[in-house]
């Protein structure tokens, strides 16, 4: 699994990068609906990923590495709106996101590193401040089993 | 060896993106997200043991990855430069600036349980109610605050 992890993670940074994720320009022309670059990006992404999920789903498809498959399912919760909202508002004020930062730092860019750093202290302070999903979830997951299957929600 | 385009055509990094995210699921029955790679980093640093290794192990594999394509491309361009930004606002201001939107953005993606990645791309795919709500939450307010900057920095921005 970690394998396959790294592998996954070595390509999906290659695609960010090459695609100019990782500029803040190409993600500020996106928000200011200047360039529809990102946009077919995602749409094309999700149009390739769901069918296909959705036939292995359906074909219930024995994983290699992880029982028989599962799909990401949860449900609407007004957290999902709210995180959104603080969500959108960092990625329009960074003009980048996760996965874009890490690739703007390979690349040189130095002020990257201020994001990530702040990305960190959210996802912590998000953590801290909640005893749902957060540090003090995790401190009881320390003290007792592994992660519970669920983690997945917490992506 | 600057043999690449500038940027890859959409109708290639969107499918290859899309199809890392079924390889995910159909190899390891495990959902791509970044934000959640992030935190287990800081799990791993912390509790090494506590870690779902494989998600450091993604984000190990972001870094070479995008690395490597900027190795491709002739080498990073080292430098304070971060696009539009950065010919606007002076570093002292940019680095907070850049901080700020950093912590909104995780303390967002821990909050609507994930980010572009988990919600915007994976999430979606995989038809999770939760996930379309969040991204249309995230977009629709990214491109009202950056119409917003727009207005505000009287179309610098």
């Amino acid at each position: 699994m970690n394998r396959l992890g790294f592998l996954v993670g070595i390509a999906f940074g290659f695609v960010v990068a090459g695609a100019g994720l990782h500029e803040y320009d190409t993600i500020h022309d996106m928000l200011l609906l200047r360039d529809i670059h990102v946009y077919l990006i995602l749409a094309s992404g999700v149009g390739t990923a769901m069918p296909l999920l959705w036939l292995m789903q359906r074909r219930r498809v024995k994983t290699p590495l992880g029982g028989t498959i599962e799909l990401y399912n949860a449900t609407v919760e007004p957290k999902n709106v709210f995180g959104g909202m603080t969500f959108g508002t960092g990625w329009a004020v960074a003009g980048t996101c996760p996965a874009p930062a890490i690739a703007m730092a390979t690349g040189g860019g130095f002020l990257a590193v201020f994001v990530i750093a702040g990305l960190g202290v959210g996802l912590w302070l998000r953590d801290a401040m909640t005893g749902g999903s957060g540090l003090k979830s995790l401190s009881q997951v320390f003290k007792k089993a592994p992660r519970q299957p669920d983690a997945i929600s917490e992506t | 060896m600057d043999f690449l385009p500038d940027r890859l055509p959409w109708f290639i990094a969107g499918p290859s993106m899309g199809l890392l995210v079924v390889a995910l699921y159909a190899l390891g029955n495990k959902h791509l997200g970044v934000s959640g790679g992030y935190v287990q980093v800081m799990t791993g640093v912390r509790r090494p043991r506590m870690a779902e290794m494989w998600r450091v192990w993604f984000i190990a594999g972001l870094i070479l990855g995008s690395l490597v394509l900027s190795l491709l491309r002739g080498g990073q361009s080292f430098g304070l430069e971060y696009g539009a930004l950065s010919r606007l606002l002076p570093l002292g201001a940019l680095i907070p600036v850049l901080f700020l939107g950093g912590m909104l953005m995780g303390f967002g993606a821990r909050w609507a349980g994930g980010c572009t990645s988990g919600h915007g791309l994976s999430g979606t795919a995989a038809r999770s109610p939760a996930s379309f709500v969040a991204t249309i939450s995230f977009l629709a307010t990214a491109i009202v605050i950056t119409f917003a900057i727009h207005f505000a920095t009287g179309g610098r921005l």
